[in-house]
């Protein structure tokens, strides 16, 4: 019997204690049920329906760039990346880098001043990196929270920051893209000036269940 | 004078000059749109 997970819940017959081998089939049985812990194993590594943790990586000591490796493949689709904690020596933004890439992003910042009630708008064509993708106080903290969609594919990655800044007064959401179609498996984070301590990348994959 | 550090997962060092070559142009090449405004 094939499993119906994770459609609906199996309904397996449970032999009784007088029960022969054969009614009802033990190597049914066991098929059956082995059958069924499968499926859940492959759901579960494929991360369910829900996030799971790819890659935690802890920023180094006044470091001018990070590159996170093997962070992106077949297994998922779409990621979130998140950056908090740490410090940094100066004021300013995150850039956020595919790996050997250094050309064709672009995207649209939606952002405003704490101080003001003013809806402002930034848009970068072809840039050199997603500049705006996360933010930095110097002192205070790091801060990304980015989701790609089909880094790892050879179709153009789509990027949705609901965390970026130009400055560490200004704040905002993005959404962009990076027109290359190539597969990638890692990023880099570097800020626009300075250094940066310490902090946490984490990076999740979108569960695609089966 | 040395170069900046580079973190390649958990491994910091200087950065090679084919590397910094790529920083600085990167550097370079960012946008400043000078949105900052007066307050903090």
């Amino acid at each position: 019997m094939p499993t119906n997970f994770p459609t609906s819940v199996d309904n397996f017959t449970n032999p009784t204690a007088n029960d022969s081998l054969n009614l009802p089939s033990h190597s049914t049985q066991h098929a059956n049920a082995n059958d069924a812990i499968e499926a859940v194993e492959s759901y579960l590594l494929n991360g369910g329906q829900g996030l799971t943790l790819v890659k935690k990586q802890t920023i180094g000591s006044a470091v001018s760039t990070v590159a996170v490796t093997d962070a992106f493949s077949a297994t998922y689709e779409n990621y979130k990346i998140i950056i908090s904690g740490g410090t940094s020596s100066a004021n300013g933004y995150l850039k956020l880098n595919l790996t050997g890439s250094t050309a064709s992003y672009s995207m649209f910042m939606i952002y405003g001043s704490f101080a003001s009630n003013t809806v402002e708008g930034a848009g970068l064509s072809n840039t050199a990196s997603w500049d705006y993708a996360g933010g930095m106080q110097s002192g205070q903290y790091l801060y990304m929270n980015a989701e790609l969609m089909t880094p790892f594919l050879s179709k153009y990655t789509r990027l949705s920051s609901l965390a970026t800044a130009q400055t560490h007064v200004n704040t905002g959401t993005a959404t962009g893209v990076h027109a290359v179609a190539t597969s990638y498996t890692g990023f880099t984070v570097t800020p626009s000036t300075g250094t940066i301590t310490g902090g946490t990348i984490y990076v999740y994959g979108y569960g695609i269940g089966q | 004078m040395s170069k900046p550090l580079i973190q390649i997962d958990d491994l910091v060092r200087e950065m090679t000059d084919a590397e910094y070559a790529d920083f600085q142009e990167r550097q370079a090449n960012s946008v400043n749109l000078n949105l900052e405004t007066t307050q903090e």
